[in-house]
């Protein structure tokens, strides 16, 4: 194993033997890594891994347990993110830590406003200040616009000015390209090895193997709270690597075509209106089949949420119609289309998917509680709800305390398998699928992508929306792109090429061959 | 120090520390604690022990009402104007109703629940349909319903010849019956019926299930196909009509009439409330913080009497119990995140 | 005749309280802290200003009180709920409550009354005069001999939405507001910044009790704050809490009161004219929320 620095000096920082447990899980255990400048640090392992534990840990975010932090030899606590900063750390997190109403000069200067004995900010100087980074590093972004505007891209821009601005010699990004299309992921990484080559460390996170041998001039591999392996990039493989983040092989999955049955989902010219008076789905048109899986690709916010929740009866429709296995369901209730067949696993688990403050037992009846197995005369039957309970806990391997735990003291995984559970077990006719692998193990991962082959495979059409391509290209018999509201593009399973859906993603038609509205 | 691994239970002992706090800072401690379970309990024949029920009676009642709309995550604070409303509808229909009380009373008692709910109703309309928070618009509709009483019983329905803003007296037999040689009066057997339907409903039945998913996550029950809209209109109509109820027992078995303040200056709607928050949404506590809060205030008139420490060291209590439960004790109110008002 | 000299003179006086707790409000609001303690916070102003102008003799005693015992105020509210993390509404209905409960208490504890406290030892806050004005335009009535208070709510206006704008604190509670965890990875804590605009708003609510009660008159009654309070919070949502939208808000709502007052005069039954700023104020909120809904703007 080789842990010299590329340039032959010694580290700019070292954490050594960092441990770090919540509560009775041992997130990180004995962790020692070492940055160096002009080099870029790829930190891999799958989701609980505790690689960003261990990068919080680093930008003072938490406190170790056990294990210090040294800064060219010296060693440093950091009591919070302004000593991390000061030492010249910077962060751009998964979840952007941006102010949405402030504009994108003011995001650039909060906390580093500078130190004036008035407080009075000097605003032209920070405008030059500013626009002088933004020229030298080659980013296109408008000092005066307000955040809550820009693209996605720009707003990763952004932060990565932010730290620029901050003077940061070590550049954390956790899972930055998990929002990009893979064009912006290519100038992205331009930019990464321009700023490696100008002296800075960058230590990037991901689970994409692709990546990693992409950008990386090291990687280090993390198990279970643990480094298992170090490398330098140009001895290793995705193979080894692959090996080395799960511990053994997973076997991949893919969907074997479906035959073309009946039509589930019929959507017809839907439209939902959306902020500053521009449909936020421009007339979409998109059929279902029986055991067919149709992924829906997109950048954030080009109209996939309002989509979903029109097809669920959570927002109004302005115009088109859609039918549910040929019953009219363009003005139904909620409830009529789940009673037609209609079952829905939510992006946001915690308040749309979930009640997190009630119990097991009580998220599972969510839906059905009025049924006549559940319920008689208007009030509960306990009883029957409790054996139910168990039996999907069972079937569906939540691991749980008991069905009158409440949901909020379990675990991600846990927590999807309760929706996916009390979702697919009343036999659904069509299943809508919100990035239903976000945040939880791989473990749950592979159970999650399982059923929903499974069920596939009995009949059941399935509409799959998820930013992770990968996903897609496993799962799809068909794709689509959204893009501004409108289907941009659809592929069949095998036409996918991930740089023409990238392309479809950021509305761009050269590299589209099979173009068309969705049926 | 934290209460909150103390789990539901936190605010309690948040109680009882303040309880003990307020008890070693006072000076005069054994005799003001004799002078206070004197004014809470004791009397002749126990007869301030009754008074605590009867003031208990009402704080309970306004619990119960605010209890079913914070249940539902629903940020009613307008019980002072639903209660108000009810008292003087029971009053007026008490007045000027020439029936039976085999009639009268039920008259009284269903147009009380109903205007109790209409005004929660309101609130909620202003909520739904323009957007104003529910604890702003429910607040705001308190001023208007307690002034509008209070016009009605100083012009229209005064009693002239009292000299006072109150409503005339309602007929001797309609009235109801108080406990030989007390002040309480068969109100507290409604009460009791209420205490116990909430309970059950919440806990067992479909609606109740559903009012209480719907408090903890509104997208959760919308997205389960939950019938979200009726669901809050019809609590927070529940919520309004039990506020009827109370103000229809304060005028049909304490006053007799309305009279301009009766229902306002005892805050019977805010002890309610904070009766509520102390309990920690546990409902079957409810009934208990409720009768404390009730003891805390008779109790401190026993002090006043005896010691002439001011009786508002009650209020001061409560306030510093609420403010040490929110700041210790779990999750007071079900409803979202912080901050998504 | 409605708008004659005595009318417009009274104005600020009505306006006064509202735009100070309103502004309070908005710094709150700027801040996302949900204060509707306003309330309280005035009404303990009205009887700090009271006890301090009578105990020290001279009404900058009654002020500094006011501000002081606002302050504290807003630290209670910022210690159990920005720090002990307790839910801003629970905690300001036991403000609110306390308010209440302490001042009566302190009525009798100190000046053995009940109801209200009127003594000529109270020493009101001074009027400015303004000679140079013309009297026959009404401007002399509207500004001239107006208390300090007025003046100071005006400035305090202009000031806090340059400190909104300009000053890195402002910024800071801007950015707390949009998002406090992107504040805390920026190595600032949101928290710290929350409370002192929960204490800063205490201070400001201290002043309008102040004008309340050694301004507008020199006594303090029980409950005097009277529900004005919850007006400077309507204001506060109708403007987003946006100061410069703040002033002519608070001057809308004074006007009305006013109003309401003289009205009082020509027999309109007091109950109605006291209830019309509450009226008013949910009305006009629902108009401004309605518009906003539709817009998208919140949802």
């Amino acid at each position: 194993m080789s842990n010299q620095p590329v340039s032959g000096k010694a580290p700019l920082c070292r954490l050594s033997g960092i441990s770090h447990a919540f509560g009775p899980v041992q997130a990180l255990d004995d962790v020692t890594i070492e940055i160096n400048p002009n080099e870029i640090l790829a930190i891999v392992g799958e989701n609980g891994a505790g690689k960003s534990t261990l990068m919080s840990v680093l930008y003072g975010l938490l406190q170790p347990d056990a294990g210090s932090i040294e800064f060219e030899g010296v060693i440093k606590t950091f009591r919070s993110a302004s000593d991390a900063i000061s030492q010249g750390l910077g962060m751009v997190h998964q979840h952007f830590m941006l102010f949405p109403g402030l504009t994108v000069l003011e995001n650039i200067i909060v906390g580093a406003e500078g130190t004036g004995a008035t407080g009075l900010i000097d605003f032209q100087a920070k405008i030059s200040e500013a626009q002088k980074l933004i020229n030298q590093f080659g980013f296109s972004l408008d000092l005066k616009q307000p955040v809550e505007t820009l693209s996605v891209d720009s707003r990763q821009q952004l932060e990565i000015v932010k730290l620029l601005y901050r003077n940061a010699d070590i550049i954390i990004l956790d899972e930055p390209t998990a929002v990009l299309t893979p064009q912006e992921i290519e100038s992205l990484f331009s930019m990464l090895r321009r700023l490696r080559d100008d002296g800075k460390s960058i230590i990037i996170i991901t689970h994409k193997l692709g990546e990693v041998m992409d950008l990386s001039d090291r990687v280090a591999v993390m198990r279970q709270g643990k480094k298992v392996a170090e490398r330098q990039t140009a001895e290793t493989d995705r193979k080894e690597l692959s090996e080395l983040m799960v511990d053994g092989t997973i076997e991949p999955i893919s969907k074997t075509p479906s035959t073309k049955d009946a039509i589930v989902l019929n959507v017809r010219a839907l439209s939902v209106a959306g902020a500053h008076n521009r449909p936020a789905v421009d007339e979409i048109s998109l059929n279902v089949h029986a055991g067919e899986i149709v992924g829906i690709a997109g950048i954030a916010n080009n109209g996939q949420n309002e989509f979903v929740q029109a097809l669920v009866g959570l927002v109004e429709t302005n115009s088109g119609n859609m039918t549910l296995n040929d019953r009219d369901m363009t003005r139904a209730s909620v409830k009529e289309r789940r009673e037609a067949g209609l079952a829905y696993l939510a992006e946001d688990r915690m308040s749309v998917g979930l009640a997190l403050d009630a119990t097991v037992a009580e998220n599972i009846i969510a839906g059905v509680e009025n049924n006549q197995t559940f319920s008689k005369y208007g009030f509960l039957d306990f009883q029957a709800i409790r054996t139910h309970a168990r039996k999907l806990v069972e079937n569906f391997d939540v691991r749980t305390s008991g069905v009158n735990q409440k949901v909020s003291d379990l675990s991600g995984g846990n927590k999807q398998k309760i929706i996916v559970g009390r979702e697919l077990s009343d036999s659904p006719s069509l299943v809508i699928a919100e990035n239903p692998c976000w945040g939880v193990d791989v473990g749950a991962i592979s159970f999650i992508h399982r059923q929903l082959l499974d069920y596939a495979s009995r009949g059941t059409a399935i509409l799959l929306i998820s930013s992770d391509l990968d996903e897609l290209f496993a799962l799809c018999d068909r794709l689509v792109v959204f893009y501004e509201g409108r289907i941009n593009a659809q592929f069949d399973r095998k036409d996918l090429d991930i740089f023409a859906v990238g392309a479809a993603m950021s509305g761009d038609h050269q590299f589209i061959k099979a173009g068309g509205t969705g049926q | 120090m934290t209460f909150a691994r103390f789990g539901k239970y936190g605010s309690i002992i948040a109680l009882v520390a303040v309880a003990i706090a307020a008890v070693v800072l006072v000076p005069g401690v054994n005799e003001n604690a004799m002078n206070f379970l004197d004014g809470a309990f004791g009397g002749r024949r126990n007869f301030n022990f009754f008074t605590t029920l009867s003031r208990a009676t009402l704080i309970i009642g306004m619990a119960m009402s605010v209890l079913v709309s914070f249940r539902a995550g629903l940020i009613n604070i307008g019980g002072e104007g639903q209660l108000v409303l009810g008292g003087l509808t029971a009053a007026l229909v008490g007045v000027t109703l020439d029936a039976p009380p085999a009639v009268l009373l039920p008259a009284a008692l269903v147009a009380a629940m109903f205007v109790g709910a209409v005004w929660a109703l309101v609130a909620g309309w202003f909520e739904r349909v323009a957007g104003v928070p529910l604890v702003v618009g429910s607040l705001l509709l308190n001023y208007p319903a307690v002034l509008f009483a209070s016009y009605l019983v100083s012009h229209p329905f005064r009693d002239i010849d009292s000299g006072l803003s109150q409503s005339h007296r309602i007929a001797r037999e309609a009235r109801l019956p108080k406990f030989d040689g007390t002040l309480l009066d068969y109100g507290i057997f409604l009460i009791l019926v209420v205490i116990a339907v909430v309970i059950v409903f919440e806990r067992r039945s479909v609606f109740g299930y559903r009012l209480r998913m719907q408090g903890f996550s509104l997208p959760f029950a919308r997205s389960s196909g939950f019938p979200v809209g009726r669901i809050y209109y019809q609590t927070l109509a529940i919520s309004g009509a039990i506020a009827g109820i109370v103000g229809f027992i304060a005028v049909f078995g304490m006053n007799h009439r309305y009279v301009d303040g009766m229902l306002v200056l005892p805050l019977y709607s805010w002890t309610g409330l904070i009766a509520v928050l102390l309990a920690g949404m546990v409902s079957w506590l409810v009934p208990l913080t409720g009768f404390f809060f009730a003891a805390l205030g008779t109790g401190a008139v026993g002090i006043e009497r005896a010691a002439d420490i001011p009786r508002e060291a009650a209020q001061i209590i409560q306030a510093l119990i609420i403010l040490f439960a929110a700041g210790f004790g779990h999750r007071l109110i079900s409803r979202g995140r912080k901050g998504d008002v | 005749m409605l708008f004659d000299a005595a009318f417009l003179d009274s104005l600020p006086r009505f306006v006064t309280p509202l735009l100070l707790a309103a502004l309070a409000g908005a710094i709150c609001h700027r801040a996302a802290v949900f204060n509707i303690a306003l309330e309280g916070m005035m009404l303990i102003g009205a009887f700090s200003a009271v006890a301090g102008a009578y105990a020290s003799g001279t009404w900058i005693g009654g002020v500094a009180m006011a501000m002081l015992f606002g302050g504290l105020a807003g630290l209670a509210f910022a210690w159990f709920s920005i720090r002990r993390g307790g839910d801003d509404i629970v905690v300001s209905i036991g403000m609110n409550f306390l308010a209440i409960g302490s001042t009566i208490f302190m009525l009798r504890l100190l000046f053995d009354t009940r109801g209200q406290f009127d003594d000529p030892g109270i020493i009101a806050v001074p009027k400015i005069p303004l000679p140079f004005l013309d009297f026959q335009t009404g401007l002399s009535s509207l500004l001239s001999n107006q208390s300090v208070l007025f003046w100071l709510g005006l400035a305090l206006t202009f000031a806090i939405t340059f400190l909104l704008r300009r000053h890195r604190f402002g910024l800071q509670l801007r950015a707390a507001g949009e998002n406090p965890e992107a504040l805390k990875t920026a190595g600032l804590s949101p928290d710290r910044i929350r409370s002192i605009a929960v204490v800063i708003s205490g201070v400001l609510c201290g002043l309008a009790g102040a004008q309340l009660s050694i301004s507008n008159v020199t006594l303090f009654t029980e409950n005097m704050s009277a529900g004005r309070g919850w007006i400077a919070v309507v204001i506060v949502l109708m403007c987003s809490g946006r100061p410069l939208w703040i002033l002519p808000t608070a001057i809308l709502f004074g006007l009305i009161e006013a109003l309401g007052f003289r009205i009082q005069g020509l027999g309109l039954p007091q109950q109605f004219t006291d209830a019309l700023p509450y009226v008013v104020a949910l009305v006009v909120l629902a108009a401004v929320l309605s518009r906003k809904k539709k817009s998208g703007q919140i949802t």
